[in-house]
């Protein structure tokens, strides 16, 4: 612990005056009672104002940080929120009927083939054609079916379907209206009707 | 097990429906009394009606005049009795089953030859072995231009070599393909290649199944 002057504390207890003290001494004086007048006033701005402006302020400052942004985010959906649902009983049947029928409506692409199913490709170029679908045994020679694509409108259409292994006999309707004999085929027969016109015949393999 | 239940409930509608109820606002009314009789008419012999309900709906959806219809209709009919008495000779202690009856009745309206049909059913066919394939590879080379006799040979040899089935079409594929070989083979020399690359002819590819869609069914 320091000892003060004898003649520093008479000086700073107002007994002596400060002039008459030595240089080193009045100096020390100098400091200590200015350390005191500060430690007398009260403080500008409490504690409390000034965490509640830093908290100001770091609202105000935009969010320029990805990963403060990130973790506002997940701050955001963690949180518990109350919410208000209110249902119109037309609307939740038509979603759960919209639902239903995803759920039970089979996709209608990429699908594969049972043991006793094979794949079916057809392949026509049919230029300037509006449309060309293909009506079979397969789809009980019923329009509307199966159409083909052309995407790329090169002219040359295309699909594929699974169907059951063994024989069908098919056409291509073109524009809706033209019957055309898959010139690819390969395969033909008489289609019994008398006028020496031929189906093609497709053999699908299991 | 949603997807089976819904099938199986969609089905069961068009698998009860009559072939009279089938064919109703698809041909002409007045084809329809015709077109009910021959069918009645195959049932009643134990002939597959499907492959003439089929025909009806075809001459309908093409449009075809009701005369020619009905005639088309008698005429798969007439294919079928002459399947059947094929089959029966060819394989007397064998069930016909619907399937092979439409199969040798294809294979007539193919063009071939019924004494051929009759020697390929009765060159001991496996047990349960389809007949369809047989008679498509050989309707398949003699459309190439194979002689029938050697057609035949050559699958009876392909079925001793273990091939069954659509292998079969396999190998009327690599015959017809030797023939087209640049350079230009005869069709002895194309069957003399195939028979030596047996039982390994090439296996036709199938397409990705990516690009596959599922077919339409009836009453779609």
């Amino acid at each position: 612990m320091t000892v003060l002057d004898p003649r520093l504390q008479e000086a700073l207890d107002g007994e002596r005056d400060p002039a008459s003290l030595p240089d080193g001494l009045r100096e020390a004086y100098t400091r200590l009672t200015g350390v005191a007048e500060l430690l007398r006033e009260p403080p500008a701005v409490s504690v409390a104002d000034r965490v509640m402006a830093q908290i100001r302020r770091e609202a105000s400052v935009p969010v320029v940080s990805p990963a403060g942004a990130a973790r506002r985010l997940a701050r955001w959906f963690a949180r518990p929120r109350a919410v208000t649902l209110r249902l119109r009983p037309a609307w939740t049947l038509a979603l759960a009927a919209a639902l239903a029928a995803v759920v039970l409506v089979p996709f209608r692409e990429g699908v594969t083939p049972g043991a006793e199913e094979g794949i079916a490709q057809f392949v026509g170029h049919f230029p300037g054609a509006r449309s060309v679908e293909v009506v079979g045994s397969f789809n009980d020679w019923r329009r509307g079916a199966l159409a083909l694509r052309d995407e790329d409108n090169d002219g040359i259409w295309h699909g594929a379907v699974v169907l059951p292994a063994g024989q069908h006999e098919y056409m291509f309707v073109v524009d809706g209206e033209r019957w055309v004999a898959d010139p690819l085929a390969g395969r033909y027969v008489d289609d019994g009707f008398g006028a020496g016109r031929q189906n093609a015949l497709l053999i699908v393999r299991p | 097990m949603k997807l089976l239940v819904a099938l199986l409930l969609a089905a069961a509608p068009l698998a009860a429906q009559s072939p009279h109820a089938r064919l109703e606002g698809r041909v002409p009314a007045a084809a329809m009394a015709g077109i009910d009789s021959l069918i009645e008419q195959a049932a009643a012999e134990s002939l597959p009606t499907e492959p003439l309900l089929q025909k009806a709906l075809e001459g309908g959806a093409k449009g075809i005049p009701v005369d020619r219809l009905v005639n088309g209709v008698r005429h798969g009919l007439v294919q079928l009795r002459d399947a059947r008495a094929i089959v029966s000779r060819a394989t007397p202690t064998r069930v016909a089953l619907d399937g092979d009856l439409a199969a040798v009745a294809a294979a007539l309206a193919r063009g071939l030859d019924p004494r051929l049909v009759e020697r390929l059913l009765a060159a001991a066919p496996p047990p349960g072995e389809p007949p369809g394939p047989v008679l498509h590879a050989a309707a398949d080379l003699v459309a190439h231009g194979f002689p029938a006799d050697s057609a035949a040979a050559l699958l009876r040899t392909a079925q001793q070599e273990g091939l069954r089935g659509p292998r079969l079409l396999d190998v009327a594929v690599a015959a017809s393909h030797e023939l087209q070989r640049e350079g230009g083979r005869t069709p002895a020399q194309a069957l003399a290649r195939v028979r030596a690359m047996m039982p390994n002819v090439p296996v036709a590819t199938p397409p990705h199944p990516r690009a596959v869609t599922r077919r339409a069914g009836p009453g779609s």
